[in-house]
């Protein structure tokens, strides 16, 4: 794997894939909630995370279903209006899913897909991210996938510390914990005396 | 933050940016005498009443704070030379002026400190304002042009602080747009262990044209 301690390459291989079993497997029975028995018929439709799906298809022992943000339907919501779509309810990791993804479904329209959308969703975040208002969490943020949240957060923080520093002021900053109203603290006291 | 936590992305503050600014060279103006100043960087004065000398932007508004000189405004702060510069960036979308590399921090600096030594200090200033606000709307739309085959952007003339702001918005794009380009990606080589070809969608691929 590409970055075994990166945290987001970690939860990006959690997303489930659907699969289908290739052989029958005795005594995972857990992996399919629908069986009655402790094992997984040959043929039946799984949900597993995406490191399993990965170890278990390079045994050949499942065949990988192309998730439901690569399908047709999303793809053609994307080239409508690539800038609208809910990309994170869809998939949160959707551009390393997709890079992940397409060597084991054998789908190669799936890496020019990914780049048309990431190329006409860039430009708003672009035009977004240096002209919004930082105290204000806009309402187009949780539609953005980690990637793009993590852009426009970089774009966001580098206009906000340059706007600081224009306006000038202390250069000492109050640690957070000075700023507290230490009344409950003090209400746990037992009275004195 | 978002910039700093990525220990990949190399960067600076503003007030680190600023902090290189200062090492620019002024001359001053000074009302005392004092002798010689004997620095690691170089050595600066004799320092004599009326006499103009050359030091660093950092001890020019030291001295400035304690009123021991005036600090005589660089050639280009004036309003005659911005008001060139502003109307030369305007007409021209895709260049940017000659300007000095850290202008936006020696601006700021001498707004702050040496007020009175500068002439026409609100048109100076807000001449300042603009020309910062045309140069960097012309970074973004700049940036806009940014495709996948983008492999260098060349930025002439553009100056640290602008450098800067923008810096991990561009890192952080490039390297999305690299690796989604990446010609694995866009067109896999063979080698691939499926068994299910599945139909050819040429989908949005021609949508895309090289900037």
């Amino acid at each position: 794997m590409a970055n075994y301690y990166n945290i987001d390459d970690i939860l990006m291989e959690e997303e489930p894939i659907t699969s289908i079993f290739q052989v029958r497997a005795n005594g995972v029975g857990l992996l399919d909630p629908g069986s009655e028995s402790n094992c997984v018929e040959a043929g039946a439709k799984v949900d597993l995370p995406l490191w399993l799906a990965h170890e278990l298809h390079l045994r050949q022992a499942v065949a990988i279903g192309v998730p439901p943000c690569f399908s047709q339907r999303t793809r053609k919501e994307v080239q409508a209006d690539a800038a609208c779509v809910d990309l994170r309810s869809r998939c949160p990791y959707f551009y390393e899913l997709g890079c992940k993804i397409f060597p084991l479904v054998g789908d190669k329209s799936i890496g020019p897909f990914l780049l048309y959308t990431f190329t006409s969703r860039y430009k708003e975040i672009l035009s977004k991210s240096h002209s919004a208002p930082v105290s204000t969490s806009p309402k187009y943020l949780p539609r953005l996938t980690q990637e793009e949240t993590q852009l426009f957060k970089a774009a966001q923080w580098s206009i906000a510390s340059f706007r600081k520093w224009r306006v000038g002021g202390s250069r000492l900053e109050k640690a957070s914990i000075l700023g507290r109203k230490r009344k409950p603290a003090a209400a746990q006291l037992p009275p004195a005396g | 933050m978002a910039g700093q936590s990525d220990p990949h992305l190399p960067m600076f503050t503003a007030p680190e940016v600023e902090f290189l600014a200062e090492d620019e060279i002024v001359e001053i103006i000074p009302n005392v005498r004092m002798g010689a100043l004997h620095m690691i960087c170089g050595d600066f004065g004799p320092f004599l009443p009326q006499i103009a000398v050359k030091v660093p932007l950092w001890l020019a508004v030291a001295m400035k704070k304690r009123g021991k000189c005036a600090i005589r405004p660089p050639g280009w702060l004036s309003v005659d030379n911005l008001t060139q510069v502003l109307e030369a960036e305007r007409e021209s979308p895709r260049e940017f002026q000659a300007l000095p590399f850290h202008y936006v921090e020696i601006s700021r600096l001498l707004f702050d400190h040496a007020r009175d030594d500068i002439p026409d200090i609100y048109m100076v200033r807000s001449l300042i304002e603009d020309i910062k606000g045309v140069r960097f709307h012309k970074v973004e739309t700049g940036l806009e042009t940014i495709s996948g085959r983008t492999h260098a952007v060349k930025l002439k003339n553009l100056s640290a602080m602008e450098v800067n702001i923008v810096r991990p918005f561009l890192v952080r794009t490039l390297q999305a747009f690299y690796k989604h380009d990446s010609p694995q990606i866009v067109q896999p080589q063979g080698s691939l262990n499926s068994k299910r070809p599945q139909a050819a969608d040429r989908g949005p691929r021609r949508d895309l044209r090289p900037r």
